[in-house]
This record gives C-alpha cells, structure tokens and sequence, in this order.
C-alpha cells in the first residue's frame, strides 16, 4: 500500500545499462563500505531469525513433545526468546544503518549534481530548459528517497528471505517443498504480469493526477473569467468529466491488484492445505515428523509474501534507476567554458581587447562577426543596437559567460580562457537587468557577490554607492527577509540590491545591462545615482537601452546584424551621420508631446 | 479518537456525510470484509482439525477431508481479499473524487473578495492533499471493520480452546496496536519534517537555476553551493529522525507477536504434554498469533489517520461553507431588451458608496454617473481613483455598501447573475488565458462558435494576423505547455474573447498596455468599430486610445472631478492634463528604447 514507483517506457534501463548504473552507484558508495557490510550482517542476521522462530517451534514439538522430554521443549523456548532478541537488535540496525547508507548516497548526489550544475556555464542553461535541470534535483532524487526510505530495506531483507527460506524448507523436506510450491510459477507469471500493468496503470493515475491539479490550479486562477463570461457549471462539469478520468485510472490500478492480490493469498493458502494434506500423509507413513508439517505451515508464508513485495518494489526500484541514470547523465555534461591547466590569475587592472570575435550559440546562426574593439582602463563604452542585434552577446563575452567560436578576448593581454574562473569573476562582474533577489536576508543577497564578505564589508559597499540608508528603512533593514523572490520589494529596491552586489564585488570591469522598464520617479533617482558611483573608476560596459545613457558615455559601439558598424565618441558618430546619427535624431525630436494630441 | 472530534467536529461532520452518501458502496465492502473474515478464521480451525483429527488420529480419510476444506476456505479468502480491496478503494476514491468536485465548483462560485484573499497554493493543498488523507481514512474503514471482527472473532475462538494460553499468546498483542498509533503519530511529524527541507532544497535549487544569470554574473557558485550542502544537509538529519523513529518501532512491533509464539511454544508445549492441549490447538495458536499481526497494526494505524483525516476534512469544510456572497436574488429580473431611455446598455451609478472591505478605506464615496445606451466612456485617473473598482461593480463581482448600480434601468443586484455576466463583457487588465487552443480561448463564451464568428473576433481585436502565422493557426494550444505568446499578443486575444461574447456593455480595463504602441492602431481602428453600437468603458493611459471615447470621466479618490469630451477636457481641466501628462512621460521612455531602437536593424 506504499507509494508506488513507476518508469516511462523511454527510460526503462537495458541489462547493459543497468549494470553499469549499478558499477557507479556503488563507487560512490565506497565511503560506506564498512556501513554496507555492517547492514548486510544485520540483514542476513535478520532473515535468519526470521526462520529460526519457526524451527525451534518445530524443535520443540518433535523433540519435546511427541517424546514428552521437557527439557528439550524449555531448551526450544529459550531459544526462541534469544532468537527474538537478536531479531530485534538486528531489525533496529538494519534499519539505521540501511537508511544512514541510502540517505547519505542520496545527500552526496544532491551535493554532487548541484556542484557540477554551478560549474556549467550559461551555454548550458541555454541549452536546457529551467524545468527540467530543476526537476533532477527534485523530483528525480525524491524518488530515490522512497526507495531508500523503505523500499531498500525491504529489497534486500524480502529477497535474502525468500532465498533463505527456499534454501531451509529444501533441507528440510525438498519434496514436501516442491509439491507446496506448485503454485508457485502461477504466482511469478502473475508477478511479471502484475509488475507490468501496474506500472502503466501508475504512469496513468500519474498523469491524471498531473492533469486534475494543472485544471484545478487553472480554475482556481482563472476564477476571475469563469465567472466574468458566467461560465462556472461549464467548467465544473469540464473539470468533473477530468475528475472522472482520474478516478478510472485509480480504479483500473485498484482492479490490478484486486486480481493480483488474491492470486498471492489463494497460493499461500493452498500451499498451506498441500503442506497439511501431503505432509499429514508423510507423518502418517513415517517420512516427516509433525514438527516439520508445523514448520512449514508456519513458514510457507515466506516464500509468497515476499515474491509480492518484491513484485511491488520492483517498479520502484526501476523508476529509480531510471532517476539515477539522468542524474548521472546530467553529472557527465561536460563543462563548456572550463579552467585550462595553467590557468593564471588576472591582474588587478587592465585593459580589453577583443580581437576578431565570431561567435554563435550551440546549433544557432552567427551572432557575432569579425567584433573587435579596444576598451582602455577606466573608458566607459555604451553598446547601442536594436534587440536581438549581438550587443548583448558581446558584452557576454567580455565576461566570458561565453567562449567566442574563433577569435579572443583579453584583459590586460591574458586571453581569458588562460584565466583562472575565480580571478575572472573578482575582475569582470555582470549585473544583470533585472535585480533578483534569493531567499535570504538582504545582507546575504548582497554577501553573495563576494565569498567569505564580513558585514561591515558589505556596509562598507553599501556606504560606497550611497544607499545605505535606503535599505536601514526596511522594517528589519539588512537583515530583512527576502520572501518568494522578493515580491515585497519593488524593482528599484532588487536593481540596488544588485548594484550593492557589485560594488561589494569591487570589479575592474563592470557589465551593465540597462533596465528597459521605468521604475517609480523617486527609486530611480537613487538607482541612477547609485550606478554613477558604481562606474567610478571602472572600465564599464552598458548595454543601453537609453540613447540618453548612451550620450554619457566615453565610446559608443552601434551593434546591429551581428556587427560592430559603428565606434567613436558620442559627438563623433552623431557627426560622422550614420545609423547612430538618425537614431539620435529622431530620438531628441520625438521626445516631445506630439501623442497629447488626439488622434485623427 | 476523543481528541480528534473534539477538535474537528465539522471535519468529522463532513467525513460522515461523504461516507453517508456512500453507505451502500460502504456496506457491501464490510460485507465482503466479513467473508474474508470468515474465511480467514477458519484457515486456523481447519488445520487444527487436520492436525488433531487427521494426522494425530491417524485418519487419512479425514486428514484428505481437511485439507480439502483449508483449500476451499483459501479459494474462499482469495476472493474476498481481492473483492473487499476493490469496494473499499472505490468507495473511498469515490468520496476523494466526489470533495474534489464539490470543491472546484463551489470555488467556482465563491465571489471576487474571496479570491483576492485566499492564497491559490493553500486551495490546492486542501484540494489534494487534505482529500487524500481524507481518501486513505475512507478506504480504511471497510477494511478496519472487518480486521476487528477477525480480531474478535480469533479471540473467542482461542478462549474457547484454553483461556490462559489465549491470555498469554494475545496478551501482548494490543500493545501493537498501541504501538502502531504511537508509530503512526510520531512517523508523520517526521515525514513532514523531511518534505519542509526537501521543499526548502527545492527553493534553493529553483533560485539559483531561475537567477543563473546573478549567480554566474557574480561568480557566487561556490556560495550557492554551500548553501545548498547546508540544506542537503538538513534533509539528510531529518531523514535519519525519521529513520530513527522507524527503528525503534519496528522492531518492537516484530518482537510482540514473538513474544505470543514463544508464549504459545513454552506453556502451549506444557499443556500438550500434560495432556491439557492438543497438538492442532498448539498449531492453531501459532497460526492465529502470526494472522493477527497485521490486522492488529492497522487498527492501530487507524486512529492516527483518523485524527489526520479529521483536521484535513475541517479545512476543506471551511472552503465548501464559506457562502458566495454575491449570489442570485429572489427577485430574478430579466434585464428589459431596451433601456428606459431606449437602446440597450444604459449605466447607471447613484450614490454608490464602495470599499473592498469592512476595514478598508472607501474607493468610491457617493459616486453618481449616467452613461446612456451606445455611449463609449473613457475613465481616467491616477492609480487608486476607482477606475477599475467601477469596471468591475458593472459585472456585479463585488456589491456596493450603499447606492445602486443599474443597468437598463434593473438594479444589477436583482438580475441573474448569468445573465448579467452574458450582457457585461469585461477585458482585465492582468490577462489570463486557460491552456487550450487559441480558438477554445477566444470561443470561451460561446464553446459552439463557429470558425467565421471566431476569425471575425480576432480581426477586430487585432490578432487574426499573428494568429494565422502560427504553426498551428487557432489551432496552436496556448498555456504551460504549449506556446508562449507576448503580453500584447495575449490581450487581444483576451479582447476576442469579449468581443465573440457580443455584450451589450464592454469594459475595456487597460486591455491594450501590453499592446506594442506601434501596433496599438491597428487595434485602435478595430476597437472603434466594435465601440459603435455598444456602450463601452474604456480604462486607458495612452492619449490616443482615450481619444477614442465619445466622452472622458476624470477621477480622483474615487470622485468625479472632470466630464467631457477628451478635447474639452485637455483645454478646460489642468488636472486631466496633468494625469496625461504623466502617463505620457511613462510611456515615453520605454516606447523610445524598444520602437526607436528597433529601428536600427
């Protein structure tokens, strides 16, 4: 009655796979190998006394009773209460030690994964959608974690049971063993059958369980229009036919094992009745003691009830598998801007070249072609160019979020793939357009662009850019709590949030991407004036969106059809006439209030 | 049990009723549970029989007898082991599935000052995971019933065998019942422990993959990934408590029945050999303490789930009897097809005093306006002034505190709300489209709409023409799944799904500031046409879209300040140029980045 795993055709694993998945999941496990042993002791411990109950029971009839020793029946009753001791010490240590071993492989792959997907660079991101990598981390390891829960522990004690206990009861009396067990192929040919349909009828109700929450969650969104076009019976009776599908899948599931279940107990039972008649026939010729009768009717039960289990987990087990196999596929995605050997720290000042970049994302067009451009230190260049055009492309690979496909970027003449990553990262910083905020205080959303920041450090980077005080109003000031991505606080609040960042960075190099969106007219002062402090002193990159950003700059660069067309000083290129020129034209003469007046 | 009704008595209410419903689905599980019972019972007796009349009597005759009677009762409890399963889950299924439905439906009707409060994620929980703990109670209760007869049943068998043997192999037995409950009650803390830091994991990794860029940008991996060790970390401690938790009652709940075998084998073996006991009856103990292992467990774990069962039904009560407030009058007019002053779609406000709750601050204070039939109406204001609070008091999705509204000369609190809503067509300001085709979404009003009445609403609305480029045209399935549209692209699809309504009163909330201002027009010129012989309120910023109206109504602080035509306005009211003015300057920065710069390429 546990939850049930299941696995999608797609990712079922072959034999090939499977072992292979099984080689590594096991070298990660070697840290716990004296645990491993350790938990297979007590599993084996375990299954023994399983068995040992029902033997010194059929001890004490044939040995105590039917020859009247008393001894040997107390000697038999002593056992047993030994054997229940260890049962239970060996019971409660399987269980530690199995969930110590499982929880802390399952902690290890969360940790391991989430490493690698830091050290994966943005070619990654781009590549895979946000969904999914978040879904390795969550639901693939989730449903190892059932597993581990429980679903271990019985894998392992059900199937050394069901082979101990096969092992016993055929030095006991092999051939009482085999006619009790004629079932027994029906029960695995059910259990095969049984595994199968179940796991599709799983991946059913999975499905519709996916389908009525996405529809409830609509209708509980979309409340408002249901009921603007009056449509509230239409949508309960299309969202009741929905609810309907999902209670037939549950009850087609129900149905599997409502046949399946009886089939176990059915053999079981018979095997029982077998053990009874056959066996009372063999007491009564002299081939088997009563004892042992007794002890098979006691332990049959052993040899059926775990092939259902088993059968159970085996879904589990599989859908587990097929988590792990992702995991590991996800571990094998190679890093796409890696640190070369060698790799040498940046200076603290420099200046960029880039030399001859082209550049296009993974199976994309060309982005960029044949860019190159000079930044002295301390120059501040304003990229202008429609949407879509390389600007903000170029300005990430200054920063190498990404490597060009031919060509370099240099700082201070180091092409930046001889650059170590963490020097790159103190030197180059990229604060994004939009401020995004983690769960977190304030203080450590700003910490986070300097490992190992004190407090006054990040005070000190607040002070920096004069908005100290706008975060010392917040009801907790620094150490207000960041709650759902920050849906307290306003964009401008987030933009100096990211900006702080930054000045706690204390980079060379400053990647701004410029806000497109207007914030309210009195955060925007103070982000504007903020960002003034932030450029002091700093080579600076914007990605413009204004014109007005663009006239402050030391240099502009036109970025347009994956081009570098025009560079020069502000004055320069609205002399010159060229794109940047009827663009400045238009902007400064448009500005104006022509849309006050009402349309013809 | 007691604890549980005393602190979820309508929860508890509510669970008796859905099993009321049920009671004959109910009574046929209990009754096939019984025939398993029975079955089940007479496995024990049967082989005693066979033991002492068979085996030990030296009877083959007999012996064969029995154990053709032990495969007949196993042919017995096969069947009904798969036939109760079966009723009990349809039964409890059903009650899950039925809830949910009751749920949806009522949420469905619950009026707007509802919504604006209740938190989507907290509905969902109680729509499925507070039914589910509902659902595992149900289909425990068939099951329950017919372990406890087995209980009994086995019990009175025993003491009718040997009283002291019985007290001594049971005796220990209740304590895992006990057990179980105390299991049951400390596992779920901990279960629930585990599922908070998976979800506080899960926000790690969701943030960190959602803000990829900061987190590159800043070089902060090596932050990022320690904080997530400290969460994998957390998951892993609560994990081992519940590990702990597992181990230290599992074993116990295994050792009970041991001690009942042992019991059974020290004094049962004595009472044989002093000839108190026969052999079947020995063998018969064994059975029967190891069949009441499991019965016994359960019956256990049924008071916790009840309790469970309980306090989830007592949250989803609070939902299914929480009254719509904005609900169908006894007096059930039929809006007239002609207004008092002739024409259709006549508004009127007097005196209407509104807030969006008792502590809240007045929106709108003695508001009275007259739009006649046909007239288009722009409302302009600063954020706050009331404009949208009236767009939506047309419909009726909230009540007025004092005053009326009136549309065609009935009150709207006196015409069926369905037929309201039929003649009211209202555009929101946030778009929301259901994830479906595009043609479903612009049909929503009329499913039955033909092709030519869908293309016609979308060319009004502008968005024929996008729409047709689409891979699948209307076809193109919209939503989490399907195709992302624009923000403009998606208000007016949102304006076909008005306009196919055909209302006789349109509300326009700020339906175009997604829009694409170099493709306003084309919308523009559409909007036109469909405001000609409609009465329609217009909420806009942009001038040009308010130039659209035949007359403009100046807000403040939920008052009237100016009325008149967008020209008269801009040359006799500084206040309405300088709300204009305003929004201009808004606009004007974005506009300038995103058309001008477009320009370029």
């Amino acid at each position: 009655m546990w939850m049930q795993g299941g696995v999608d055709e797609a990712d079922r694993l072959d034999v090939d796979a499977a072992r292979n998945l099984l080689r590594r999941a096991f070298r990660m496990l070697r840290p716990y190998r004296r645990s491993m042993i350790g938990a297979l002791c007590m599993v084996i411990l375990w299954t023994t006394t399983t068995l040992a109950g029902p033997f010194l029971v059929r001890h004490g009839i044939d040995r105590g009773i039917k020859t009247g020793d008393v001894g040997a029946l107390d000697a038999a009753v002593i056992g047993y209460i030994v054997v229940a001791v260890i049962s239970y010490i060996t019971y409660r240590f399987q269980v530690l030690l199995i969930s110590r071993i499982g929880e802390s492989f399952l902690r290890d792959v969360r940790v391991r994964v989430f490493d690698h997907l830091q050290r994966l660079s943005m070619p990654f991101y781009d590549r895979e959608k946000a969904g999914v990598i978040v879904s390795r981390m969550t639901s693939d390891v989730d449903s190892m974690q059932e597993l581990v829960q429980m679903g271990l522990l019985m894998f392992v004690s059900n199937g050394l049971l069901l082979v101990v206990s096969f092992v016993v009861l055929a030095v006991v009396s092999w051939k009482l063993l085999a006619l009790s067990v004629i079932c027994l192929p029906i029960v695995i040919v059910a259990s095969i059958k049984f595994q199968r349909d179940s796991n599709t009828a799983y991946l059913d109700v999975r499905d519709g369980i996916g389908s009525t929450l996405s529809h409830l969650q609509e209708g509980i969104a979309g409340v408002r229009v249901v009921q603007a076009f009056g449509r509230e019976d239409v949508e309960s009776a299309r969202f009741r036919k929905g609810s309907r599908r999902l209670f037939d899948a549950h009850m087609r599931s129900v149905k599997i094992s409502a046949w399946y279940l009886p089939i176990i107990e059915l053999s079981g039972l018979l095997a029982t009745a077998i053990a009874v008649g056959v066996g009372g026939w063999w007491v009564h010729t002299g081939e088997l003691t009563i004892g042992t009768v007794t002890f098979f009717v006691l332990t049959l039960s052993n040899l059926f009830e775990p092939v259902q289990q088993l059968s159970q987990l085996f879904n589990m087990v599989q859908s587990s598998g097929a988590a792990l196999n992702k995991l590991f596929a996800l571990l094998d995605t190679p890093v796409d801007v890696p640190e070369r050997p060698g790799a040498v720290d940046l200076p603290e000042r420099g200046d960029i070249t880039v030399d001859a970049v082209d550049f296009a994302y993974v199976d994309g067009p060309p982005v960029l072609t044949d860019v190159s451009l000079q930044i002295p230190i301390g120059a501040r260049i304003a990229l202008v160019g429609p949407t879509g055009a390389g600007k903000s492309t170029l300005a990430k690979l200054i920063a190498r979020l990404y490597d060009p496909t031919s060509g370099t970027v240099r700082y201070a003449g180091i092409d930046l793939r001889d650059a170590t990553r963490r020097s790159l990262r103190q030197r180059v910083v990229v604060v994004p357009q939009e401020g995004f905020l983690f769960n977190g205080t304030i203080l450590e959303n700003v910490r986070l662009a300097r490992e190992g920041a004190t407090d006054a450090d990040v005070l000190a980077a607040l002070l920096a850019i004069g908005v100290s005080e706008r975060f010392a109003d917040l009801p907790d000031g620094l150490m207000t709590e960041v709650q759902e991505r920050g849906s307290r606080f306003s964009a401008g609040e987030k933009q100096l949030v990211s900006l702080a960042r930054a000045a706690l960075a204390d980079p060379a190099v400053l990647v701004l991407d410029e806000a497109t969106s207007s914030l309210d007219p009195g955060t925007e002062v103070v982000v504007e004036q903020a960002m003034a402090r932030l450029m002091e002193g700093r080579t600076v990159i914007v990605i413009a969106h204004r014109l007005s950003t663009a006239e402050r700059a030391d240099l502009v660069g036109v970025v347009a059809d994956g081009q570098l067309l025009e560079l020069g000083t502000h004055t320069e290129l609205v002399a010159q006439g060229g794109r940047y020129a009827d663009l400045f034209a238009t902007w400064s003469g448009g500005i104006g209030g022509s849309e006050l007046l009402p349309s013809p | 049990m007691p604890s549980g009704t005393k602190r979820a008595p309508s929860g508890w209410r509510l669970i008796i009723d859905s099993c009321r419903s049920r009671r004959v689905g109910l009574t046929v599980g209990v009754l096939l549970g019984l025939g398993w019972t029975a079955g089940k019972v007479s496995v024990g007796l049967l082989i005693k029989q066979a033991v002492d009349r068979g085996i030990e009597a030296d009877d083959m005759a007999a012996l064969r007898g029995w154990a053709v009677a032990i495969a007949g009762a196993a042919v017995v409890v096969g069947g009904f082991t798969g036939l109760r399963r079966y009723a009990a889950f349809r039964e409890a299924r059903w009650v899950e599935a039925d809830l949910r439905e009751r749920m949806f439906a009522h949420i469905q009707r619950l009026h707007f000052a509802y919504h604006d409060h209740a938190q989507t994620g907290q509905l969902m929980s109680r729509a499925n995971t507070d039914l589910q703990q509902i659902q595992a109670f149900v289909v425990m209760i068939p099951l329950t019933i017919s372990n406890a007869v087995t209980v009994l049943a086995v019990t009175v068998i025993l003491l009718t065998i040997d009283p002291m043997l019985t007290l001594l192999a049971l005796g220990s037995l209740p304590f895992s019942n006990v057990l179980a409950t105390r299991f049951s009650r400390r596992l779920h803390p901990a279960v629930l422990g585990i599922q908070q830091e998976s979800a506080e994991l899960a926000a790690v990794v969701e943030e960190t993959v959602a803000g990829v860029r900061v987190v590159k940008g800043f070089g902060a991996e090596r932050v990022q990934a320690a904080r997530l060790r400290v969460e994998a970390d957390d998951v892993y401690a609560r994990s081992m408590d519940a590990a702990r938790v597992r181990a230290m009652f599992l074993p116990a709940l295994e050792l009970l029945p041991n001690l009942g075998l042992i019991a059974t084998l020290g004094y049962g073996g004595h009472q044989v050999l002093a000839n108190e006991l026969t052999l079947g009856a020995l063998v018969s103990f064994n059975v029967y303490v190891v069949m009441l292992i499991w019965p016994l467990r359960m019956l256990g774990m049924i008071l916790a789930q009840a309790q469970r069962a309980a306090a989830a039904a007592e949250r989803v009560h609070e939902v299914l009897e929480t009254a719509p407030v904005i609900a169908d009058s006894a007096a059930d007019a039929p809006l007239p097809n002609e207004g008092p002053s002739g024409g259709r779609g006549e508004i009127r406000f007097e005196g209407v005093r509104f807030a969006y709750g008792a502590e809240l601050p007045v929106v709108l204070d003695g508001l009275d306006l007259i739009v006649p039939a046909g007239q288009s109406v722009a409302l302009v204001g600063a954020t706050g002034s009331g404009k949208t609070t009236i767009a939506r008091l047309i419909p009726r999705f909230y009540d007025v505190l004092t005053g009326r509204v009136i549309v065609d000369g009935i009150d709207v609190r006196d015409v069926r709300l369905s037929e309201l809503r039929k003649a009211v067509g209202l555009v929101f300001e946030e778009t929301f489209l259901f994830s479906d085709s595009i043609g479903a979404n612009i049909a929503f009003a009329d499913p039955d709409a033909p092709m030519d009445r869908i293309g016609r609403a979308a060319e009004l609305a502008g968005a024929h023409e996008f729409i047709e480029v689409l891979p699948h045209g209307y076809d193109t399935a919209i939503g989490e799944r399907g195709y992302s549209l624009s923000g403009g692209q998606r208000q007016r699809i949102a304006i076909a799904r008005a306009i196919l309504a055909d209302p006789r009163i349109l509300i326009l909330d700020d339906a175009t500031s997604s829009v694409d201002p170099t493709k306003e027009h084309e919308i523009r010129d559409a909007l036109a046409e469909v405001m000609r012989d409609r009465t329609t309120i217009v909420i806009a910023h942009r001038p040009a879209t308010i130039a659209l109206a035949d007359r403009v109504v100046l807000l403040s602080e939920g008052r009237i300040v100016a009325d008149g035509t967008h020209v008269e306005l801009l040359s006799s009211s500084p206040a309405y140029r300088e709300v204009l003015a305003s929004a201009e300057q808004r606009g004007a920065e974005t506009q300038t980045d995103e058309t001008e710069l477009e320009g370029v390429g």
